[in-house]
């Protein structure tokens, strides 16, 4: 298996497309970084300015003491980390139109074999994608913001870790899909259909039928959760007692609508992505490589 | 695990592909030691046979097994077979070398192998070339350098001359024959019996999925007699005194010559100067496989010939 690992790591190393991805991952997560502590910036302003001492008073905070940028980099990394889940798509599916699956599968013992190294180098890069994009995301917010509004040393650790998770486990879920979908242009117009636009849609609708808790059950609405819920409860443990109606404002806002807990946001999103890749894994089992 | 012993065996094999049978209850061994040529015009499941035995297509029927395994529980399969399927399975942007190094870390051999087989196939001066960039003719030379990569027992080539040049070829041939009297198996697939006939010791020959002849080259070649064609001044007078010395097969040639089966040249010549009878030409058929090729496997995705021609075709058919 170690061998496997190798080669897979070296297929990935030796061509263009992680840095190629990497790269407009990277200015997106350092380009809504700087957005985000410029929206803070004014949207604090405008709440310094305004009548808004009942939302302080509910808060317990001055609005200065807002983090608000933990809403904007929930966001961001949602949105960034569609980048590694299309580099996850790729590894299968840009295998099979590019016909080199005959040799890797003539050099593994087994199919499952060659998808379990996949697999598991896919996860490394993952994290290693999850860790730029915090890292960027990370220097164009403390850019922009005030100190005020940036997250303490605890809360940097716990955005970190939900972002690496969130990379790692869209990663996995684009390999699945690549696995399902073999084909390269139809997996990465799907996931990014799916991702930007249709289930958005579906939140919308099942926020309109009433049914918002069902969101948290969906893919896009559970890996949103697991950074959205990460960023409320940062934003909320600075807060004082919040009324559930403004909290779920604020969920909404972090793009967690109707999601569950972060952990249990992640289970649920890590089981649809064992459920792509279960799928995926029979499709290419028993697929003839003709 | 496997037996080691360098031996496939195809038994019974049957594809189809919806309502497509590729190939139908196909069976032939081949035999470690020797090149074995499988031989079958295009869409005659070729390929689909080759990739029942790597395991890369699932067979509706039927078993294909190297060393007496199938494919998926060969263990480390790159160490016991390599094989060529298709120039095409490269990433453009990867360079030869590293496109190597890949594989021999699955398949788990030190990355000086990688150069070794480099050198071996004649591509040590394009190792650091981007594979996109490469010829049709390099690419099967990279094809089989992948297929070295793990040293193994049993060599599988589909159409490995394809865009090889006439130099490229006459080296494949000497290499693949020296792989076999090392006591390895070679299994090389072509439509063309002119490519490989040089090159091979036992043929396989399928057409329509179905094995039409497997043995010994040489037993193909003695399995069409030879015949003499001779041009006497008189006919008969030869035929009765062939016939007279027990020489049966004797047919007359629309060009007015007669062909005499199982005998040489010198016996006809012979005879007819016992029977008084000139002879104008004499000659010994020589035997045409690649006729013999037809023969076996004509039929299939057959075209009609262009419109008669309208003049009459000068001498004959010799």
């Amino acid at each position: 298996m170690g061998n496997l690992v190798q080669a897979e790591l070296r297929k990935t190393t030796t061509t263009g497309l992680w840095w190629g991805l990497l790269i407009p991952t990277a200015v997106l997560a350092l380009g809504w970084g700087l957005a985000t502590g410029l929206l803070g910036q004014f949207f604090v302003d405008f709440a310094s300015t305004s009548d808004v001492d009942e939302v302080s008073d509910f808060l317990g905070v001055t609005p200065d003491q807002w983090k608000v940028s933990l809403f904007g980099m929930a966001r961001a990394i949602n949105i960034s980390t569609i980048f590694p889940m299309v580099f996850g798509a790729l590894a299968i599916s840009g295998e099979i139109n590019r016909r080199t699956i005959t040799t890797t599968f003539l050099t593994a013992p087994s199919r499952m074999h060659a998808l379990l190294a996949k697999m598991l180098v896919y996860v490394l890069w993952g994290a290693i994608y999850g860790l730029a994009i915090m890292l960027f995301l990370g220097i164009g917010v403390v850019i922009t913001s005030d100190s005020g509004q940036l997250p303490d040393a605890g809360g940097w650790a716990m955005l970190t870790l939900a972002c690496v998770l969130s990379s790692v486990l869209m990663t996995m879920f684009g390999v699945g899909i690549g696995a399902l979908i073999p084909n390269v242009a139809g997996t990465v117009v799907l996931l990014l259909l799916y991702f930007l636009v249709i289930e958005n849609v579906l939140h919308l609708v099942l926020a309109y039928l009433e049914v918002p808790s069902i969101i948290g059950f969906l893919p896009n609405g559970s890996i949103n959760g697991l950074t959205g819920s990460v960023a409320v409860d940062l934003f909320l443990s600075t807060a004082g007692v919040v009324p559930p109606e403004v909290e779920d404002v604020l969920r909404a806002i972090a793009g967690a609508g109707g999601a569950l807990d972060w952990w249990w946001s992640g289970l649920v999103f890590l089981g649809w992505s064992g459920i792509v890749f279960a799928g995926g894994w029979a499709v290419t089992q028993s697929k003839d490589i003709t | 695990m496997h037996d080691g012993s360098g031996l496939i065996a195809v038994q019974n094999l049957t594809k189809q592909f919806g309502p497509v049978t590729a190939v139908q209850n196909l069976s032939f061994t081949v035999s470690p030691g020797s090149v074995t040529g499988f031989l079958g015009p295009n869409g005659a499941g070729k390929t689909t046979t080759l990739r029942m035995l790597l395991g890369l297509v699932k067979p509706t029927s039927g078993t294909a097994t190297i060393n007496g395994r199938p494919f998926h529980q060969l263990g480390q399969p790159g160490r016991v077979v390599g094989a060529v399927l298709e120039a095409q399975g490269f990433h453009p942007a990867r360079s030869a070398r590293d496109h190597l190094r890949v594989y021999a870390a699955a398949i788990g051999v030190p990355d000086a192998q990688a150069d070794q087989v480099l050198g071996l196939v004649g591509l040590g001066s394009a190792a650091d070339r981007k594979v996109g960039g490469f010829s049709l003719g390099m690419k099967q030379r990279l094809a089989l350098a992948t297929a070295l990569l793990g040293d193994p027992q049993v060599l599988v080539l589909d159409e490995p001359a394809n865009g090889l040049d006439p130099e490229g070829i006459a080296w494949l041939r000497t290499f693949l024959q020296s792989y076999a009297r090392m006591g390895r198996t070679v299994l090389i697939s072509s439509h063309l019996l002119a490519e490989v006939e040089q090159t091979v010791d036992q043929v396989v020959i399928i057409s329509r999925g179905q094995t039409m002849f497997y043995g010994p080259l040489e037993q193909l070649r003695q399995s069409q007699q030879r015949r003499v064609l001779v041009q006497p001044s008189d006919i008969n007078a030869l035929a009765t005194a062939l016939r007279a010395e027990g020489v049966q097969a004797i047919e007359q040639l629309p060009d007015g010559r007669l062909a005499v089966s199982g005998v040489d040249s010198r016996q006809v010549a012979d005879s007819a100067l016992k029977a008084g009878v000139s002879i104008y030409g004499i000659q010994e058929e020589q035997v045409d496989l690649e006729r013999l090729f037809f023969q076996l496997t004509s039929g299939q995705y057959a075209g009609y010939a262009p419109a008669q021609t309208p003049y009459k075709q000068q001498g004959g058919w010799a």
